[in-house]
C-alpha cells in the first residue's frame, strides 16, 4: 500500500471523516439539544447552535429535592446502576465455571448450544411466564427481580464469550499446573483467570451495556421509583402531553455517561480483549 | 525393582485402540525414548504415565507402588511439554518455583532451589522476566527448570525440542544429554526425531500402531533392527530395502544378474527359493575399486548430492533404488554404471510378509 495515488489517499480520509460524522452527529445533536433553550429548539428555521447556553435541565435532573423530577431521575439512575451491576457480576460469576467446563470438556459443549438456542427466542415470548414467575416470588418492581431477569439474558452471552477466551488458553498450561500440584481452584485463580482477564473485561462491559440499555423487561416488570430504570424513566419524560425535547436529550446525555466512563477506565483491557484472539504462551 | 514399570497398558477411545499392550521396565537412571511417527500412541502413553489420561487396562508402577488412579501431582513425576506450557502471567522465577509454592515449601528453601536450578541451566539473569520476553530456547530452559527443581523420580518429555529451529535443537539436545549425565535421572522422552532418539537414549522403544516394534539400546536398534519398519524409520537417509531371492546360499537382487554370497550367519535363516527383503544401510555401501572380494553389485547412478560431509548417491538396480553415502571426494558422475560393494556383515534380511528380521539372535 505504499504506492497509492494522492487521489486515493484523499478518498480514504474523506470516507473516514464521513463515517465519523455519521456516527458522531446524533451524539453531538443530543448534546446541543440538551443545552439549548426550549425556544431555540422550536424556532423555524432551526437554530443549530443555541443563542445562549441553558444548563437548567441538568440542574433539574440532578437535583435531589424530594418528589421532584430530579429525584425520580437520579433514583432511576441508581436503579439502573444497581440492576446492571448486579446482573453483570452475577453473569460473570455464573459464566466462569460454565464456560470453563464447556471449554475443557468437549463432551458437554452441546449444552452451551442448548442455552444459546433459548437466546434466539424473542423477549416477548418470555414476558408472560417471567411476569408470572416474578409475581409468584414477590419480585415484581424490585431491582433484584429485574437483575435476575437480566441474568438470564446476560449469562448465555458472557458464557459464550468467556468460552472462546478459555479456548485460546492452551490446555497444557493447566496440565502443567496440575502436575505442579495446583488444585483446580488454584489453577483457575492463579493462571486461567488472570490470562482470561481481557476477555472477562470485554464480556463484563458488553453485559453491562446490554443490561443498561434494556427497556422492554424493565418497562413490564417495574412500576415506580423503587425499581424503575433509566430507560423507562426517559420514556416517561416523553410520555406527557407536552414533551420537552431538551429534557429528554439531557437525560440521554446523562444516561450515556456511566457506560462511557466505565469504557474509558477499562479501555486497555478492552482493546487487548477485542483484538487478541489468544494469549501467547 | 525397576524405577518405572509399564505393564500391559491398553488404551481404547471408543472403537479405536490406540495402545495395544505396552510392557516396558525402566531401571533407575535410564533414558527411555519413545520413538514413532505421529499417531503411533507414544504421546498417549506419556500422558498415561503423567496421569493426564487413564489407561483402559494394565498397570504403571513407580518404585514399588502402582500410580494408577493417583492424581498427577502425587505421582512424583515432572513433565516438559512441547509448547513449553509456561505460565505467561508469572515471572521466570515463579514459573520455576510454582511446583514448590504449591507444595508449600518455605520461601527461603524455594528461592534457593530456584536459584540453583537457574544456575544449572544458565538462566540466572532471566529470573525476573516474563515468558513472553524470552526466546524459544530460553523458554525451553525454563520449562526444563520447572521440572528439575522438584527433583522427581521420573521426568517426562513430550517432544520438547520440536518447536526449536535446527541449530538450537542440536544445542538443547547436547544440553539435555549433559544434564542427564550429571543428574542421572530416570527419563521418558517422546519424539518422532530418530536422531534425538539415537543420541539421547539409553534405550529406545520404537512404536507403531499402538505396539512396541522393538525395544533396545540405540546400537541394537541401528545395527540389528527387528523389523522392516524399524529398519526404515531409524537412519537418515533410510536403509535401502531391496527385493531379492535366496538360492543355494546365495542372493540374487531383483534386476541384477549377479549373485551375492550370503554371509554364513544368515545362511541357515533362509530356504532355497525364498523371497526376502535385503536391507543395506546407505553408509555401508562403498564404490568398488575392482580388486575387492566380497559382495558386489552394479547400479546406474542417477543423482549425486554433495551435502558437505558426504556424497549422497542415488542409483538404480533394475527398477530398484539404492542410496549410498560415499566419501565427499568420490569420483562418481550421474549416468555412470558403477560397481558397489558392501561388507557381508552389513546385510539385513527380512521376511517380506511379516516384515520381521530373519537374522538369528
Amino acid at each position: 500500500m505504499e504506492r497509492q495515488s494522492a487521489v486515493f489517499t484523499v478518498f480514504v480520509y474523506a470516507a473516514a471523516l464521513l463515517l465519523a460524522a455519521v456516527i458522531l452527529a446524533p451524539i453531538l445533536w443530543l448534546f446541543v439539544m440538551s443545552i439549548s433553550s426550549a425556544a431555540d429548539l422550536s424556532t423555524k428555521p432551526l437554530n443549530w447552535w443555541p443563542e445562549e447556553i441553558d444548563l437548567s435541565r441538568y440542574r433539574l435532573l440532578l437535583s435531589t429535592i424530594e418528589n421532584s423530577a430530579g429525584a425520580a431521575f437520579t433514583a432511576s439512575l441508581f436503579n439502573s446502576l444497581k440492576v446492571a451491576g448486579m446482573a453483570t457480576l452475577a453473569a460473570i460469576a455464573v459464566a466462569i465455571p460454565a464456560a470453563w467446563a464447556v471449554s475443557r470438556t468437549s463432551n458437554v459443549s452441546w449444552s452451551l448450544y442448548a442455552v444459546i438456542a433459548t437466546y434466539m427466542l424473542p423477549p416477548v415470548a418470555l414476558a408472560v411466564p417471567l411476569y408470572m414467575g416474578l409475581a409468584y416470588l414477590g419480585l415484581l418492581n424490585s431491582v433484584f427481580g429485574l437483575a435476575l431477569v437480566y441474568l438470564t439474558i446476560l449469562a448465555p452471552f458472557t458464557t459464550w464469550l468467556l468460552k472462546s477466551g478459555f479456548d485460546s488458553i492452551p490446555k497444557e498450561i493447566e496440565s502443567a499446573a496440575m502436575i505442579d500440584g495446583a488444585r483446580l481452584d488454584q489453577i483457575l485463580r492463579l493462571i486461567t483467570l488472570p490470562l482470561a482477564a481481557p476477555v472477562m473485561a470485554t464480556s463484563a462491559l458488553f453485559a453491562f451495556l446490554l443490561a443498561w440499555d434494556e427497556f422492554f423487561y424493565a418497562l413490564l416488570f417495574t412500576s415506580d421509583l423503587r425499581a424503575k430504570t433509566l430507560t423507562v424513566a426517559i420514556s416517561d419524560l416523553a410520555g406527557g402531553r407536552v414533551s420537552d425535547y431538551g429534557l429528554i436529550a439531557t437525560a440521554g446525555v446523562l444516561a450515556a455517561l456511566p457506560p462511557v466512563l466505565i469504557g474509558l477506565v477499562m479501555q486497555r483491557a478492552l482493546i487487548s480483549g477485542l483484538t487478541s484472539g489468544g494469549v501467547k504462551g | 525393582m525397576s524405577a518405572l514399570a509399564i505393564e500391559n497398558i491398553h488404551k481404547r477411545y471408543g472403537e479405536v485402540e490406540t495402545l495395544k499392550g505396552i510392557d516396558i521396565a525402566l531401571e533407575s537412571g535410564e533414558f527411555l525414548v519413545l520413538l514413532g511417527s505421529s499417531g503411533c500412541g507414544k504421546s498417549t502413553l506419556l500422558n498415561i504415565i503423567a496421569g493426564l489420561a487413564e489407561p483402559s487396562g494394565g498397570d504403571i508402577r513407580i518404585g514399588d507402588r502402582s500410580i494408577l488412579g493417583a492424581h498427577p501431582k502425587d505421582r512424583d513425576i515432572a513433565m516438559v511439554f512441547q509448547s513449553y506450557a509456561l505460565y505467561p502471567n508469572m515471572s521466570v522465577a515463579r514459573n520455576i518455583g510454582f511446583g514448590l509454592e504449591m507444595r508449600k515449601v518455605p520461601v527461603a528453601a524455594r528461592e534457593k532451589a530456584v536459584k540453583d536450578t537457574a544456575k544449572l541451566l544458565q538462566i540466572e539473569n532471566l529470573l525476573e522476566r516474563k515468558p513472553s520476553q524470552l526466546s524459544g530456547g530460553q523458554r525451553q530452559r525454563v520449562a526444563i527448570g520447572r521440572a528439575l527443581v522438584r527433583n522427581p523420580q521420573v521426568f517426562l518429555f513430550d517432544e520438547p525440542l520440536s518447536n526449536l529451529d535446527a541449530k538450537l535443537r542440536m544445542e538443547m539436545r547436547t544440553e539435555l544429554k549433559r544434564l542427564h549425565q550429571m543428574l542421572k535421572t530416570t527419563v521418558v522422552y517422546v519424539t518422532h526425531d530418530q536422531i534425538e532418539a539415537m543420541t539421547l537414549a539409553t534405550r529406545i522403544a520404537v512404536m507403531r500402531d499402538g505396539r512396541i516394534e522393538q525395544l533396545g539400546t540405540p546400537e541394537e536398534i541401528y545395527d540389528r533392527p527387528a523389523t522392516l519398519y524399524v529398519a526404515g524409520f531409524v537412519g537418515s537417509p533410510p536403509m535401502n530395502i531391496l527385493d531379492a531371492t535366496a538360492s543355494q546360499g546365495q542372493l540374487r537382487i531383483a534386476g541384477d544378474d549377479h549373485t551375492i554370497d550370503l554371509p554364513s550367519r544368515l545362511g541357515g535363516a533362509v530356504a532355497d527359493g525364498q523371497r526376502v527383503k535385503l536391507g543395506i544401510r546407505p553408509e555401508a555401501l562403498r564404490l568398488a575399486g575392482g580388486s575387492e572380494a566380497g559382495p558386489q553389485f552394479r547400479a546406474r547412478v542417477e543423482v549425486v548430492e554433495l551435502t558437505g560431509p558426504e556424497l549422497v548417491t542415488t542409483a538404480r538396480i533394475g527398477e530398484q533404488r539404492v542410496t549410498a553415502c560415499l566419501p565427499p571426494r568420490s569420483s562418481v558422475l550421474a549416468g555412470e554404471e558403477r560397481t558397489f560393494t558392501v561388507e557381508a556383515e552389513a546385510f539385513h534380511l527380512f521376511d517380506p510378509e511379516s516384515g520381521r528380521s530373519l537374522a538369528k539372535g
